[in-house]
């Protein structure tokens, strides 16, 4: 479904990825997992085609220069210069981190203001969808997004991703700021799901421990470079794995 | 097609790489300096421009001197709204400080006697104080509000002078003692101004700058530091008011004479423009844009009625080729290199 060939990515004369090589099929939970600037945030980008706004607004005020080399194909098709907003056309659909809400809107303007470009009939449909999968919005849907916990933007968050009924989500670092219980929450928000709906989810994130268990496939990176592949069970009895990320 | 020429890790892109140049890198921070080209390199940025100031009266007609006049003083009420921005306040009304000025000088001249020599200071630190008592009470707001009251309150000075028929009413203070020469107008307007450029900038690159540019960015974080950000931001608000004070109880002894006019708009929206044509930030750019804008300006007066059409369209065509500013490019060029590398 998503395949990332040769992928580089400059800013300015720094490295952030160097030749990443991933694969996602249909109906996959995709682990992207990497330390501190591993690259983990840029790669999502350069998916949703956001790099390519921040390429024309760096050039624009003659800040750092960005640079992108390599494709990006979407069923077949090359979208490495496709526009972000035709992009989410084409149903990729990025959460970005540290759960981006309208802070001013409530929750409910929040999941209208994501459908907009839905039929009306639609997005009631996909807001109760979403309030069926993250049962403690629904209670807080007249209350200002600004005003609520880490973990209630971070679903809202994603509520707001999956109104436009994404083929490919894809989550930056949906889990950071969250507790244990309510990295669990999500988790077990995005395994439920892939099984109601069979989407295709790339998952970025630094904490491996819960995330490792749910995913199909996982690529380990660290500065920008690709360095170990395999199902997530492979990757959770790797010795290096569990030296490094589970500290065992 | 394209695939198959990705394919293998080491096919052959080109980018191209910015690199500092080396006397750049010796010159900021080991400080090594090995020839006189070096010393060039360091020296050159800091005389042209006092060289050049220097310089300028003794070589333009009588016209151009009097527009220099002009061009020093829009230059110094925009490092006025340079560092009001640097410190996180947009302010659209610089009209009022240059305003408090030109009326405090007129007034203490026209009633008092005083001397220009007296005037000029005193009214640059008591304008600078009554246009910092005036906007105390505004300094908690952010944003736009803030940007709405400055505005508002030169206009609506205008209508109490008009109103209550205070110094002048609309007739103004006339018959103010001018400067003794016109070179010493010159000479004094231009060292303000190198004064004011060279000497803010090194207060923008000390630590107390460092704590103004810091309120803009996030000024809770300030606080959090333990810092009063109000006492701050009183602190950069009376310093650029003083700037603008003097540059106006200097045209008041240059027109010798002292109206409404002194509150118009031209002086609050011309210094945003030469800060923004020029690069915000640097105040040397805020300078360069009116060095630009202002002769520019006068050029344009021979073109008639479509002067302000063609004046507009120089600023939009800027702001959009060069958002970042005039000054930041030429920075950029003059400490880089760029050069084409494989990846």
């Amino acid at each position: 479904m998503l395949e990332v060939q040769n992928l580089m990515v400059f800013f300015e004369n720094a490295l952030a990825i160097n030749d990443l090589n991933i694969e996602v099929d249909e109906g996959e939970i995709v682990g992207v997992i990497g330390s501190n600037s591993a690259g983990k945030t840029t790669l999502m980008n350069a998916l949703s085609g956001l790099i390519i706004d921040m390429r024309i607004k760096e050039k624009r005020r003659g800040g750092e220069r960005i640079t992108v080399y390599g494709n990006i194909l979407f069923n077949g098709q090359d979208i490495t210069e496709t526009r972000p907003d035709d992009r989410v056309k084409m149903g990729i659909v990025l959460c970005r981190e540290r759960h981006p809400i309208f802070p001013e809107s409530s929750v409910l303007e929040n999941l209208k203001i994501a459908g907009y470009l839905k039929k009306r009939p639609e997005v009631l449909d996909s807001i109760k969808y979403v309030f069926d999968l993250f049962p403690a919005l629904p209670k807080l849907k007249t209350r200002k997004a600004g005003f609520l916990s880490g973990g209630e933007q971070q679903m809202l968050a994603i509520g707001m991703a999956l109104i436009v009924r994404p083929k490919l989500l894809l989550l930056d670092e949906p889990l950071l700021g969250l507790s244990p219980m309510m990295q669990q929450v999500v988790v077990d928000a995005v395994a439920h799901l892939k099984k109601r709906t069979g989407i295709t989810v790339v998952i970025s994130e630094q904490f491996a421990r819960p995330v490792l268990p749910m995913i199909d496939k996982g690529y380990i990176v660290e500065n920008g470079m690709l360095t170990l592949s395999g199902t997530g069970q492979e990757l959770m009895d790797n010795p290096e794995i569990k030296s490094a990320y589970f500290g065992i | 097609m394209r695939n198959a020429q990705l394919n293998s890790t080491d096919s052959k892109h080109r980018r191209k790489e910015r690199i500092d140049r080396g006397i750049k890198a010796r010159s900021s921070d080991i400080f090594a300096l090995s020839s006189w080209r070096e010393m060039l390199y360091l020296a050159a940025p800091r005389c042209i421009p006092i060289v050049g100031c220097l310089m300028l009266p003794l070589v333009l007609g009588i016209y151009w001197q009097k527009v220099l006049l002009s061009v020093a003083v829009f230059a110094l009420l925009a490092i006025s709204w340079d560092i009001l921005e640097q410190s996180g306040m947009i302010s659209l009304g610089q009209a009022l400080f240059f305003g408090m000025g030109a009326y405090t000088a007129g007034v203490f001249n026209h009633y008092f006697g005083w001397p220009p020599f007296l005037t000029i200071p005193f009214a640059s630190i008591l304008g600078g104080l009554i246009s910092t008592v005036i906007l105390l009470p505004v300094l908690r707001l952010r944003g736009i509000y803030f940007s709405m009251v400055t505005l508002i309150i030169p206009l609506m000075l205008v209508r109490i002078v008009e109103a209550t028929r205070i110094f002048g009413g609309t007739e103004g203070l006339s018959g103010i003692t001018p400067l003794p020469s016109k070179w010493l107008e010159l000479y004094l307007i231009v060292g303000a101004l190198l004064g004011a450029l060279f000497g803010f900038r090194r207060m923008m690159g000390s630590d107390y700058g460092l704590v103004l540019k810091a309120i803009r960015d996030n000024d809770r974080s300030v606080m959090n530091a333990g810092i009063n950000v109000y006492w701050f931001k009183a602190q950069a608000l009376f310093i650029a008011s003083a700037i603008g004070a003097f540059a106006g109880a200097f045209m008041t002894h240059v027109y010798m004479f002292v109206g409404m006019p002194v509150f118009a708009l031209d002086y609050s929206i011309l210094p945003i423009a030469a800060a923004v044509v020029g690069g915000p930030g640097t105040l040397a750019g805020a300078t360069l844009g009116a060095f630009i804008l202002v002769p520019l300006s006068e050029i344009l007066r021979g073109i008639g009625g479509l002067r302000i059409v063609i004046y507009g369209l120089f600023l939009v065509v800027f702001i959009v080729a060069l958002p970042e500013g005039i000054f930041h490019y030429i920075q950029r060029k003059y400490h880089q290199f760029e050069r084409w590398v494989e990846v």
